[in-house]
């Protein structure tokens, strides 16, 4: 069997950001992988110690846009957490709404993006219209499609009026049909089954081995989203099952997306029902002291995590992350494994790979 | 019989993406132009291709990393040399809120020719295809050697009423010359000047990332976003894309040292009903201020 080694880049992979691989091929599959990151490095390690904790939040929320508003929301966490401040319970309620929004609509573009890589223009340009509802409820509650501009330091800085409320939860309502279409589609059309099931598959052992994260872990039977593990916010009143799947492969992988959108369409209407009237903010401007903390946030693809330290100036001494992608790609060696080299693109969007996020 | 049928239809002007390491914002945005009928390309008979040579225009995004440099500059040289270039938000001509870092090599024109901009962060779509249609123009203009038509209208269509946070627009007259808006803009967006007769604000549009802190915490709303979101421009106007106000001096009634006085509208967030006592204050330096209230300045 011949072995040799070649380059794919965002081009081959169909992903809308700049990755490269040097996959090594026996015969025509593959049999190891090299990720070779850093096309998107902009150097935010830096950039955050030059910004005030102001500015961090604006910075924060263009890490990656596909996850915009887990950065600042989990950043002004570890900043309230340094601070003592308890936001205010409205807050904590629109925080969750704005969280839940970005992941169907992150979700639904992942499975978009995997219709596109096997072909199947129409499902890619439906999945994308439907998509559409959540970003004109995006565009016309914050005023942008992608970066929400929903955190301040204390609680939020947008409010949901009755008028607004209700437009959402009409929203919400158009979601349900065509999300449990998506959901039976993906599951059981055979045509999607024949490209999606038994492949790309991540054993249980081998995801606990690689530490992932978020619907990649849970579509290997792993129990674990931050949501449930260590509520934060509003989730501890909120009423959600973690969505699990055994299989491990590409299919189960959208099952657990599709059903999280599902469910994220419930977890918005059961803040706007739980809604309570108050401040959207707990101070203005408040006094940050020295000090350090940790928070976490489930993001859409996973764990996010937050290190932030302060010495009472208004920059950060430090902050560091701790991404999902990060060790998700490390699975792609496990998933890729034996197949075939016209898979690769699929199996790598099938973790939602943010570069982003990652490179930083 | 088979008849030829002729070609009718126009070739389909091609459009290739080049990611410079963005955040992916305008790359998922750029990708519903190719997936959402309402906002498809094809509507202005352009058509996405995944091949640089055969590009007619080229849509940058993102910041250009030194990483991704070389392999940019590669994809770009093998576009044709007749290719209009666009750079997607304002990343590729300004840094947006990346400016400044060490793995950051733009903007993007110290490396090639760029035609037009679209500022946003991220672009709506109809911003989009108001900036591709914007390369269009330029593309038949200089094909037919003719001068560049001014877009007539660049009112935004009737039936789009999206409050979209757009372009910021400032009020002099509410300034009081806080800085907060510098202090909480992560781009670089907002410098202000102190010149002979007053302190002049500047805005760069093309540095603004639109998320509107400046205006959530200014005191007096002096700062406010707009829902103007048609923003696209040639590059050569790129920094003629300002917001611009100047805050007058006033002689200090006591001793005619030049203050920028209190806005009525930051003594009415302060005390709701100013009464005449405070009205005086505000046209005091803070000494005289101080020997008004407490009869000799503070030391």
């Amino acid at each position: 069997m011949t072995t040799k080694i070649i380059e794919m880049g965002p081009h081959q992979l169909a992903l809308e950001e700049p990755m490269y691989f040097r996959v090594q091929l026996e015969g025509d599959r593959v049999a190891d992988l090299d990720v070779m990151p850093g096309q998107v490095h902009r150097g935010m390690e830096h950039l955050v110690m030059r910004r005030n904790l102001y500015q961090n939040i604006t910075l924060l929320e263009r890490l990656c846009s596909l996850c915009s508003n887990s950065h600042p929301s989990t950043f002004c966490a570890a900043v309230e957490d340094v601070a003592g401040i308890a936001i205010p319970e409205r807050a904590e309620y629109l925080r969750a709404v704005a969280d839940e929004i970005k992941r169907i609509a992150s979700h639904l573009f992942c499975c978009a993006v995997q219709a596109n890589a096997i072909g199947e223009t129409t499902l890619f340009r439906r999945v994308m219209e439907i998509r559409e509802i959540m970003q004109r409820a995006k565009e016309a509650i914050y005023g942008n499609r992608m970066d929400l501009a929903a955190n301040v330091i204390g609680g939020v800085r947008y409010d949901l009026t009755p008028e607004a409320a209700s437009y959402l939860a009409q929203a919400m309502e158009q979601m349900k049909k065509p999300l449990d279409e998506l959901y039976l589609q993906f599951g059981n059309n055979p045509v999607l089954m024949g490209r999606m099931a038994w492949v790309g598959v991540l054993p249980r052992e081998a995801a606990v081995e690689c530490a992932v994260v978020g619907p990649v872990a849970r579509a290997c039977g792993i129990d674990y989203d931050v949501r449930k593990k260590s509520p934060y916010g509003a989730y501890d009143r909120l009423d959600f099952e973690v969505a699990l799947q055994t299989a491990g492969d590409v299919r189960a992988r959208n099952m657990v997306r599709l059903a999280e959108a599902r469910q994220s369409v419930s977890l918005i209407e059961q803040c706007l029902a739980k809604l309570p009237v108050g401040p959207l903010s707990a101070d203005t401007l408040p006094e940050i002291p020295a000090g350090e903390a940790i928070a976490k946030s489930e993001a859409p693809r996973g764990e996010l995590m937050y290190y932030l330290r302060t010495d009472g100036s208004d920059f950060p001494v430090r902050l560091k992350w701790r991404v999902p992608s990060y060790m998700n790609w490390d699975a792609l060696k496990v998933m890729l494994k034996g197949e075939p080299v016209a898979n690769i693109p699929l199996i790598v969007n099938s973790i939602d790979p943010c570069i982003a996020c990652t490179d930083r | 019989m088979a008849i030829q049928e002729q070609e009718t239809a126009a070739e389909p002007v091609r459009l290739f993406r080049i990611n410079t390491g963005s955040c992916n914002g305008c790359d998922v945005e750029l990708a519903v132009t190719s997936a959402v009928t309402e906002f498809d390309v094809e509507q202005l008979g352009c058509r996405y291709t995944e091949s640089a040579h055969e590009a007619d225009i080229v849509l940058i995004t993102g910041p250009l990393t030194v990483r991704a440099r070389d392999e940019v500059l590669r994809l770009y040289a093998a576009t044709p040399r007749d290719r209009i270039t666009v750079a997607v938000g304002v990343c590729p001509v300004s840094g947006g809120v990346f400016r400044d870092s060490y793995a950051v090599d733009g903007p993007l024109e110290r490396h090639l020719p760029v035609d037009v901009n679209i500022p946003g962060c991220p672009p709506r779509p109809l911003a989009l295809l108001a900036g591709i249609r914007q390369a269009l123009e330029v593309r038949r203009a200089r094909r037919a050697g003719e001068p560049i038509r001014e877009p007539g209208d660049r009112k935004q269509p009737a039936a789009d009423n999206f409050p979209a946070r757009g372009r910021l627009s400032f009020d002099a007259s509410a300034c009081v010359d806080c800085r907060m808006c510098r202090h909480v803009c992560a781009a670089g967006a907002i410098r202000f000047e102190e010149g002979e007769g007053g302190v002049r604000l500047t805005l760069w549009h093309n540095s603004c990332v639109f998320c509107g802190l400046c205006s959530h915490y200014c005191p007096t709303g002096a700062l406010s976003v707009t829902g103007d979101w048609r923003l696209d421009h040639p590059a050569a106007d790129a920094f003629r894309q300002v917001e611009r106000g100047e805050v007058p001096y006033q002689p200090c009634a006591g001793c005619g040292e030049p203050i920028i006085p209190a806005a009525p509208q930051l003594l009415h967030a302060v005390f709701r009903r100013p009464n005449p006592e405070i009205e005086k204050l505000k046209n005091l330096c803070p000494a005289c201020r101080q020997r008004m209230s407490i009869g000799v300045p503070r030391r």
